[in-house]
């Protein structure tokens, strides 16, 4: 509203500038005459001083004189053949007033109509970050977060909250900054060491590398228990070749995991791809280790086609071929990584009608769902 | 307020309309009402484009990142003076300062114009509106600053690192100042053509406008220059890159303009020339403006990339620079001619002057566009480098400045060329004295080297006998001459010093491409190397946090004769993780008018670094020269006679110019 009114008065200024000076009386201007003629005189008197000076000999500044006499002279004949007729205006003249004093509001407020954005109110930064947290994305709010460290970089608790955030968001550099940061101000423990480890191998496409390791051996040795870096070790000894030993390690996990855990799904998922080919080339080829490996080399744009191309050919799969419980999982996992919550939604509805909403499979779908954070419903 | 911005804009655009439109028609049916609209018109036009200008860089320096605009160029870590200047480092906010100089201007002209003829005012501003519109449309429709985004990202794309540097605050708005100012020239002249006649005013107000175009565009070049100089790190002040040839081309030919502005001021000759002059010099800043942006510059086919905006440029050059031209072609035989002279003159200088610098514009202009022809019509890509410019420019310019200290010292009308000489005794024969002072004693220096150096002196002394022969060195007493020294125009200084200016530039560049010396190496902690007579020491290379960027800096101690050190400089190369870029700070410490310059190159494996190291003798000069020129033009421009010609203030005049200090 307040813009309108502003825009306005804009307006009527802009329109006052045009439409005063055609309200005003016409002043009698001198003519260009009487302009050339002053102009002249000053000529002379330069003359008159630069002859002063030297800059001129006497013979060239009479000459030069002479030149601009003539001009005079030329001027007072002009002068005595046409006048200034100021004043009246002719129907021309109100024709082109009229349509100027128009096009200045129709102009700018048609132009303005197609191209602005009037209800977009401004959203400095430090606005929008200092706005009640219930209101703001989940942007603003790990912006707002960044801010709070960036004034009290030793608040441990801080970094612990934001780098699962930062893994969620796919800023696996940012997630092990903070992992790190969390580790050296509020010291070690399992989860963030597992953590750690996860946001280097994610960073790295999924290769689980010689720092990840260590990571993951360090949450092991705090808490022989954690999940996740049993899940990621074993899966080292996959990427270095040695399948039978990480098949060993995940059936081991299987044993000990407890039978909710949102971790049995991985690892089965896991063992149906490390084990035997007529298990693995079922209906789902999920991305692999390999296709990892090509995306980490590969440019942003290009490992994000890459991957959408993986999931879409899942997707197509699976609706040709849907009793294939492991494939859902798979799908819905990745529609949530990929940050697509309403399709992720859609893969997890569709594979509940597949084998019904009161099967114990469909409770599973929800159970994994609901640990990626997602819920079947709106 | 981003939304008042955008509506002053196109408010701003509607005006620049009734501008180009009504007094335009007022001249023709010599209807005052009609022609007195342009000024208020063109006062109302700047205070809505300042106002929208002010909203774009407000929204820059609050990170308003639902500004699309604001989102790509900048950054919520970056500190608050690149935010701000971040306004113009991207190509819609640079087109709106473009616009908001153009209206400035605009506004200065229906503001202090009152003393002017009152068809040429509104033609002048009609012809300045005509501008603006077409500006204001090119930016509304291609280039709109104020495209929002919703919902708005949280964070921006950062500015281009190589432009997080104070030389943006100050480089871009200084060439616009130039680019802009020198539309004034074109109006008056494309307004004069309109009324197929030049008032005698007309050179009055051509002159100052092209004074302080030129000043601005001097400085943004010189400004420009050392900053490529400093941030690039490549050690070199001039690259004779296209996009320095585009700006240097309209200061070449304003330069010429500058100067028959003089002859045709003083003695109404060279009317139709200096129109002419007008409309090229203003023709080649439009085209030095939209060839950098249309990124014809770096292929020919990078116009395809943007149609709609290439398409546009394209329409703007040619109605500007092809109506200007065929108006020209239609009008100029009915425009009078003026004074006579003899070919040795002061004028004949001027026309020599002209002469040279238009054809070394004419020649920067093939260097520059014949790669883009041959690219556009063959596959084959060519690069037309230094070598070309040193063959073909540097033999029209050394005549010229050959004779540069004859100009002032010739009589108008008919001057007496041996009388000159013999003022100029002096200075010729420092200038030989240096030449073999240097080619004798100066290890290493080549006979252009010497005879570089002569030339420079040979510039500075004839600029200073300038001064010496007016205020009558050795005829008169030293009281008169103090006496007579103050009392002269502040005109005669102007060109003295502009002169002297362009003495010191020459040093400068002969001084350094001729005596610099240079040293590439890989060296350690520790390690101490020596170039022309200074030793370095590596102390070593520490890494550091800035605010949106991590640095290694190498810091180097300058050893003194005694063997302590006398002075520190480091040299970093910074990394900006959010445009993944690395930028090269050069370290630099001046001695003197020369300078040491440090440039860290890659980290090797054993701790080692490669480092980059100039000499640069007389470096400084170079701009120290461009600054001298500005202070000529400067001095030249609160001279009194440009304030004249007006026949109300001319009686309020009148009193007091018999007192003006007449020797």
């Amino acid at each position: 509203m307040l813009f309108w009114v502003i825009a306005a008065i804009l307006t009527l200024g802009a329109s006052l500038a045009v439409l005063l000076p055609l309200a005003a009386s016409a002043k009698g201007a001198s003519s260009s005459g009487q302009h050339d003629l002053e102009v002249y005189r000053d000529q002379l008197s330069e003359l008159d001083r630069d002859a002063a000076r030297g800059l001129i000999q006497p013979a060239e500044a009479a000459e030069a004189r002479a030149e601009i006499a003539r001009r005079i002279l030329r001027l007072d004949n002009a002068g005595a053949a046409g006048g200034a007729t100021a004043g009246r205006a002719s129907v021309t003249a109100r024709l082109v007033a009229t349509v100027a004093v128009l096009a200045v509001p129709l102009v700018s407020w048609g132009l303005y109509v197609k191209l602005g954005s009037p209800d977009l109110p401004s959203q400095p930064l430090s606005e929008r970050l200092a706005k009640n947290p219930a209101d703001s994305s989940v942007d603003e709010l790990v912006a707002r977060a960044e801010a709070h460290l960036a004034a009290n970089p030793a608040d441990g608790r801080g970094w612990d909250v934001l780098a699962p955030v930062y893994l969620r968001l796919q800023r696996f550099s940012d997630a092990e900054g903070a992992y790190r940061n969390a580790i050296r101000l509020d010291g070690d423990s399992a989860v963030r060491q597992a953590g750690l480890g996860e946001a280097i191998a994610s960073a790295a496409g999924g290769i689980v590398s010689a720092d990840a390791q260590d990571a993951f051996e360090a949450a092991l040795k705090l808490d022989p228990a954690n999940a996740k870096a049993s899940f990621y070790l074993a899966m080292a000894l996959a990427q270095e070749g040695r399948a039978k030993e990480a098949t060993t390690a995940w059936q081991a996990m299987l044993v000990r995991l407890p039978p909710d855990s949102p971790w049995r799904g991985a690892v089965e998922q896991a063992l149906a791809k490390s084990g035997s080919s007529d298990v693995a080339s079922g209906a789902t080829n999920g991305p692999d280790a390999g296709d990892f490996d090509a995306a980490s080399s590969m440019s942003p744009q290009d490992r994000e086609t890459m991957i959408n191309t993986m999931v879409a050919g899942l997707d197509d799969k699976l609706r040709q071929n849907p009793r294939d419980p492991e494939g859902w999982m798979r799908l819905v996992r990745s529609y949530v990584v990929l940050g697509k919550a309403d399709q992720a939604r859609e893969a997890l509805g569709r594979a509940i009608a597949v084998f019904g909403a009161d099967s114990d499979q469909a409770k599973k779908f929800t159970a994994f769902a609901a640990s990626l954070g997602l819920t079947a419903t709106e | 307020m981003v939304e008042t911005g955008h509506f002053a804009l196109v408010l701003a655009f509607a005006l620049s309309l009734v501008q180009m439109v009504v007094p335009l028609f007022g001249a023709r049916l010599n209807n005052q009402r009609l022609m007195a609209v342009g000024g208020p018109v063109a006062v109302t036009g700047f205070a809505l484009t300042a106002l929208s200008f002010a909203a774009l860089a407000s929204a820059y320096a609050s990170s308003d990142f639902s500004v699309a605009s604001v989102w790509e160029n900048s950054h919520s870590l970056q500190p608050l003076i690149y935010k701000i200047t971040g306004t113009w480092g991207n190509h819609e906010g640079s087109m709106l300062l473009w616009v908001l100089i153009l209206t400035f201007f605009g506004a200065l002209v229906a503001a202090f114009g009152s003393n002017l003829p009152a068809t040429l005012r509104a033609n002048v501003l009609a012809v300045q509106g005509g501008i603006g519109a077409a500006f204001f449309l090119f930016i509304l429709v291609t280039s709109n600053p104020f495209i929002r985004l919703n919902p708005a990202p949280i964070e921006g794309r950062d500015l281009n690192p190589i432009l997080q540097d104070l030389g943006l605050a100050i480089h871009p708005p200084f060439l616009y100042l130039g680019y802009v100012g020198f539309s004034i020239c074109f109006s008056f002249s494309v307004a004069a053509l309109i009324e197929g006649r030049i008032d005698a005013s007309w050179a009055r107000w051509v002159r100052p406008w092209t004074l302080v175009a030129w000043m601005f565009l001097t400085g943004g070049i010189a400004m420009g220059s050392y900053w490529a100089y400093y941030e690039l790190g490549w050690g070199g002040f001039w690259f004779w890159d296209p996009v320095e040839n585009a700006s240097f081309m309209p200061w070449l030919a304003g330069t010429a303009l500058l100067h028959s502005a003089i002859v045709m001021e003083k003695r109404s000759a060279l009317k139709i020339w200096t129109l002419l002059l007008a409309i090229l010099t203003f023709s080649l800043s439009l085209l030095g403006t939209f060839l950098v942006r249309s990124g014809v510059l770096t292929s020919v086919h990078a116009f395809a990339t943007d149609p709609t905006r290439g398409v546009f440029i394209l329409c703007i050059l040619t109605l500007f620079i092809g109506g200007s031209l065929a108006l020209f072609a239609l009008r100029a035989s009915r425009l009078t001619t003026g004074g006579l002279f003899h070919p040795i003159s002061r004028e004949g200088a001027l026309v020599l002057n002209n002469l040279f610098l238009t054809t070394a514009t004419a020649t920067v202009l093939v260097g520059t566009l014949y790669p883009l022809a041959v690219e556009a019509f063959s596959a084959d890509k060519i690069s037309v480098g230094a070598p070309f410019f040193n063959l073909t420019f540097g033999p029209l310019m050394v005549p010229l400045l050959l004779v540069v200290p004859f100009g002032p010292l010739l009589a108008w009308k008919r001057g007496d060329v041996f009388a000159v000489a013999q003022r100029l005794m002096v200075a010729f024969a420092a200038a030989l004295l240096a030449t073999l002072v240097t080619a004798l004693f100066i290890d290493g220096a080549s006979v252009f080297a010497a005879l570089g150096v002569g030339l420079a002196v040979w510039l500075i002394l004839g600029a200073l006998t300038d001064l010496a022969v007016k205020s009558g060195v050795g005829n008169v007493a030293a009281g008169i001459m103090v006496r007579r020294l103050l009392g002269l125009p502040r005109s005669v200084f102007g060109t003295a010093f502009a002169h002297l200016g362009l003495g010191l530039t020459t040093l400068g560049i002969v001084g350094t491409l001729c005596f610099g010396t240079e040293k590439i190496l890989s060296m350690h902690a520790g390690e101490t190397v020596e170039l022309s007579g200074h030793t370095l020491r590596f102390v070593g290379l520490y890494p550091a946090q800035g605010p949106n960027y991590s640095e290694d800096r190498g810091r180097f101690e300058l050893i003194g004769v005694s063997g302590s050190p006398v002075g520190e400089i480091s040299s970093a190369k910074r990394f900006y993780p959010v445009r993944q870029m690395t930028t090269t700070e050069s370290g630099i410490r001046t001695i003197g008018f020369s300078q040491l310059y440090i440039s860290l190159g890659d980290e090797g494996k054993d701790g080692s670094v490669v480092v980059r190291l100039w000499w640069k003798p007389l470096v400084t000069l170079i701009w120290g020269g461009g600054l001298m020129m500005m202070a000529g033009a400067a001095m030249s421009l609160m001279d009194r006679r440009l304030r004249v010609g007006a026949p109300s203030r001319r009686r309020k005049q009148a009193s007091a110019v018999p007192s003006a200090g007449l020797p």
